[in-house]
């Protein structure tokens, strides 16, 4: 492979760890500048509820089947409601998924035949 | 989450990464099929992922470097992807201890990665924290590059044999959102906020805006947080 797609490579990874450090050390700084001063530091509003709302629309993204077809778009429905089902009963991060993917996999399979 | 207490850091972030791998290995297979169908070899696409390691990211610029794109143009298009990542590590920092571990560790700050530690830290020992860190990172970076050598490798022969692969083991990666998310509907507010933040990612990502999906998902979501919150206060304003 040519040295200038290297080159494109390795500035989109030197570029892409600096998009998630950065941040960190500039926040980091930020409150231990408060600490330091025995303030108070807090996150501005609008970053704070930046948080939840990435993790809403990485759901989102991610509920779209591979193949889109109504066997694929029934097997998510119902993985989706099997997911929360188990989630308010046992409140666990495993089993809830397993169940969902167990739950998406049987009905997926049902709605092909 | 109880359970949370009873295990050392890395065991309970070992295991916590572990619906990761239903999500990751089939995508990262994907990834490592189409980066040899473009010229990289299966060395080359392994490196794409181990030193970029940002999943809809690196078919981008693998796409655009096949189809001759200025190089300039491929680089830019995926900081742009990828700029949604700014706003990860800042909402972890209330929850992280002292440790010069941290500027290290944030390689592995991917999406879900994000997703998980921003419902476990707030739950967790502070001494644990670092460790747990660990293990789920690495279980979800490893399962990224064996997906992609498998997929290099083996090629398309491998969904084919395994087509569960491919088709169901997906479905871990909203599943775990689902789980992750189902806590914070706490709230009128928060539900309706999230709700329009979901349905927002789900049409734009069916769109042509694909790869902008999420961060416009969720500046619709801002949006309307604060619309209600500003709807609430006049609301309690005129009440008095």
């Amino acid at each position: 492979m040519h040295v200038d797609i290297w080159i494109a490579i390795v500035v989109a990874a030197i570029g892409t760890y600096a998009l998630r450090v950065v941040p960190l050390l500039w926040t980091q700084r930020h409150f231990n500048k408060h600490k330091a001063n025995n303030t108070e530091a807090r996150l501005p509003t609008w970053l704070s509820v930046l948080g939840p709302l990435m993790i809403a629309a990485m759901l989102g993204a991610s509920l779209i089947p591979k193949a889109p077809s109504a066997a694929s778009w029934i097997a998510t429905a119902i993985g989706t409601v099997v997911t929360v089902l188990v989630w308010r009963k046992f409140k666990s991060l495993g089993l809830p998924v397993f169940c969902g993917v167990l739950s998406f996999g049987v009905a997926f399979g049902i709605a092909l035949v | 989450m109880s359970q949370l207490s009873s295990k050392s850091g890395l065991k309970q972030g070992v295991i916590d990464g572990l619906p990761l791998l239903g999500g990751y290995i089939p995508v990262a297979i994907s990834f490592g099929v189409i980066a040899v169908q473009a010229g990289f070899s299966t060395l080359e696409a392994t490196l794409i992922s181990v030193f970029i390691y940002a999943g809809a990211s690196q078919f981008l610029l693998v796409a655009m470097v096949a189809s001759g794109a200025p190089l300039w143009l491929a680089v830019c298009m995926t900081l742009l992807v990828n700029v949604r990542h700014v706003v990860y590590a800042p909402n972890l920092v209330p929850y992280l201890p002292q440790s010069k571990a941290w500027p290290y560790l944030m390689h592995g700050l991917t999406d879900q990665i994000f997703a998980l530690a921003h419902t476990r830290l707030p739950l967790m020992d502070d001494a644990k924290k670092v460790d747990w860190f660990k293990g789920v990172s690495m279980v979800a970076w490893l399962s990224w590059i064996v997906g992609t050598v498998l997929g290099g490798i083996a090629g398309d022969s491998l969904t084919q044999q395994w087509p569960i692969l491919d088709s169901v083991m997906p479905f871990a990666l909203p599943a775990l959102f689902l789980v992750l998310l189902a806590p914070k509907f706490s709230s009128k507010l928060w539900s309706a906020t999230l709700f329009v933040t979901m349905t927002a990612a789900l049409f734009l990502a069916l769109s042509a805006f694909k790869n902008a999906a999420i961060p416009l998902a969720a500046l619709c979501g801002a949006i309307t947080f604060y619309l209600l919150t500003s709807h609430v206060e006049r609301k309690q304003s005129h009440a008095r």
